[in-house]
């Protein structure tokens, strides 16, 4: 399962929940969801790159982090990505990101909502077994 | 809990509020230092931790102060404007309005503003909100007395706002953003114009009289301060050995340096807010000018007043038979300060502060005032919109955003949106009935109807 909408838990904004096999998985999974928000992935080509490291106190905050860090490029930047490559820590407490994607094209570009902060309502990581999951509240 | 909760319902909206309204409301009334009661307005819904129509007043001394208290846009607000033109002179002319107001303020994602600051202005424009517009040839003298607070909020310290939110929100000053917000051209209800003589007071003498309304915030800027605040008070909680209910609860107390802190940033985000919509309101009397041509100070475009709905501010009350000062907390509800109240401008201080409710843009929005009782029941508080009651999901299964703008134009609201998925969250079908709303506050005393405003332009972000 990549990301799947939950459309009840918040009213007045989006809430996705996702799940991956590793921690680099949930976090590209995570970015993903966020890019299909803010517009269909279909429309953005991976031209641009970025890359950036992140270090937190735990896993929990370094995925708060890292979607933070791509609402703050896609404001400060107008950029937006398609392609999502995270390599995190053994420990959970870093990670190296690179990121492909493009500015804003209002022509081209078939944009959506614009997300604004990542909630900490239902936010945290859970490990079971093999599988990373996640629940997101984002503010739009 | 310390306190115990107030709901403001009829019967119809309390039944189809949500429960998440109910348990939001009580976990706020274990928060501490919570004075009187946990408060909900008539338009209350499910919020992050604090339910959004929240309204919670705190012992400055011994109280808390919550970012999920104010909301990530901290801000957010109404601003109105009138014009001197009947809808009968701009009927001919809506659509030329929207689409030129349409392309002077960005909406959407990712947007940039048309006017630019250098993040060295940051500062002093955080401090002085409208006032440095005023002092910048940016807003029209009597500007800054018409906005809540007269303009800014005393004690923004912009050193406690990080790099990434004035990165953020250097550029975006003059931009409506998305989600809920919208920019509208209005006209008053000539079947809904209430007080006729307390409308005068407000400069509205005509029952078709052309108004415009704004609804935005402090945009990236604000979101990043609460961003910040929320993630690093969870720690700070620790420390104090303060427990909540939810992560979004996160709270510390009002004195401590955290909590100061993310005041005076808090403060920052505020101002920024008042400033943006200044920026907007400066583009829309261009576009008037322009459309009209005559200047905006012909067409008589003086801001009515502007309010914030998610704040928490410093105020002197009077319970329990004594002056205390609290720091309130509204988040999605609106300051309603009655008559001879000194915060309210001179123009108005005899019949009570301007209250702004904005509807969807279906439904239309209504221009109240503070009353008496607000202050003696709710910290001079009431509701600030007709609230949510669909997702945004649940919406775009029920109406395709191209099919509602053209029924819209079919009822003579002509609506350009950034997108069409965001213009189909917005329907009103998704929204509570304001009507109801309003007519509870009404009811409660709480604030007072003067006129209704139907929409007949709007810009969707």
């Amino acid at each position: 399962m990549p990301f799947r909408f939950l459309p009840d838990v918040a009213l007045a904004d989006i809430a996705f929940e996702a799940e991956s096999d590793s921690p680099d998985g949930l976090f590209e999974t995570c970015g993903a969801a966020i890019t299909d928000i803010m517009v269909d992935p279909k429309t953005l080509r991976p031209t641009t790159e970025r890359s950036f490291s992140l270090e937190s106190e735990d896993l929990d905050r370094l995925l708060y982090d890292f979607m933070t860090e791509l609402i703050v490029i896609k404001d400060v930047e107008s950029l937006l990505f398609k392609e999502y490559e995270v390599k995190v820590s053994p420990q959970g407490t870093s990670l190296t990101a690179v990121i492909k994607g493009e500015a804003i094209d209002r022509e081209r570009h078939r944009l959506r909502n614009d997300v604004k902060a990542v909630t900490m309502h239902l936010f945290g990581v859970k490990h079971e077994g093999r599988r990373w999951r996640t629940t997101v509240v984002l503010d739009i | 809990m310390h306190v115990p909760a107030r709901i403001y319902a009829s019967k119809k909206l309390l039944d189809n509020m949500d429960s998440g309204v109910i348990e939001q409301v009580t976990n706020v009334a274990c928060l501490p230092g919570i004075v009187r009661y946990s408060y909900a307005m008539a338009d209350a819904h499910w919020g992050y931790g604090f339910p959004i129509g929240g309204v919670a007043a705190f012992d400055t001394e011994k109280g808390i102060i919550s970012p999920g208290g104010v909301g990530f846009d901290v801000n957010c607000g109404m601003r109105l404007i009138r014009t001197n033109l009947r809808f009968s002179e701009v009927k001919p002319k809506v659509k030329e309005l929207v689409d030129l107001i349409f392309s002077l303020v960005p909406a959407g994602v990712g947007v940039k503003g048309s006017q630019s600051f250098a993040q060295s202005q940051m500062g002093d424009i955080t401090s002085l909100g409208v006032r440095w517009c005023a002092e910048h040839d940016l807003a029209w003298d009597d500007d800054p007395e018409h906005v809540e607070e007269g303009g800014y909020i005393r004690g923004a310290d912009i050193s406690k706002v990080s790099r990434q939110a004035i990165t953020r929100g250097v550029s975006q000053f003059g931009t409506l953003g998305s989600g809920n917000h919208y920019l509208e051209i209005q006209v008053v209800d000539p079947d809904r114009y209430f007080d006729p003589a307390l409308a005068k007071e407000f400069g509205i003498v005509h029952d078709d009289q052309v108004m415009v309304m704004i609804h935005c915030g402090s945009r990236g800027f604000g979101h990043q301060v609460c961003t910040d605040y929320l993630r690093n008070f969870e720690s700070g909680m620790r420390r104090f050995g303060i427990e909540v209910r939810d992560r979004d609860l996160a709270c510390l107390p009002f004195n401590s340096k955290e909590g100061k802190d993310y005041y005076s940033a808090m403060v920052c985000a505020a101002n920024f807010a008042f400033v943006n919509r200044q920026i907007i309101v400066n583009k829309v009397r261009d576009a008037f000018a322009k459309v009209f041509h005559r200047d905006a100070e012909a067409l008589d475009m003086h801001l009515i007043y502007d309010v914030c709905h998610n704040v928490a501010k410093v105020e002197k009350h009077r319970y329990d038979g004594s002056s205390m000062e609290v720091l309130v907390h509204r988040k999605g509800a609106t300051r309603s300060f009655g008559p001879g109240h000194q915060d309210i401008p001179a123009s108005y201080r005899d019949v009570g502060q301007p209250v702004i409710i904005g509807g969807s843009m279906e439904t239309g929005s209504y221009l109240l005032v503070g009353t008496a009782k607000a202050m003696e029941d709710t910290f001079g508080s009431t509701a600030h919109g007709s609230g949510r009651t669909m997702s945004r999901t649940a919406a775009k299964r029920e109406v395709r955003g191209a099919e509602l703008q053209r029924k819209m134009l079919e009822r003579g609201i002509y609506v350009k949106a950034a997108t069409m998925d965001g213009l189909a969250e917005e329907a009103g079908m998704a929204y509570k009935d304001i009507s109801e709303v309003v007519e509870t506050m009404d009811r409660a005393g709480i604030s007072k109807k003067v006129v209704a405003l139907r929409p007949v332009g709007n810009i969707k972000g």
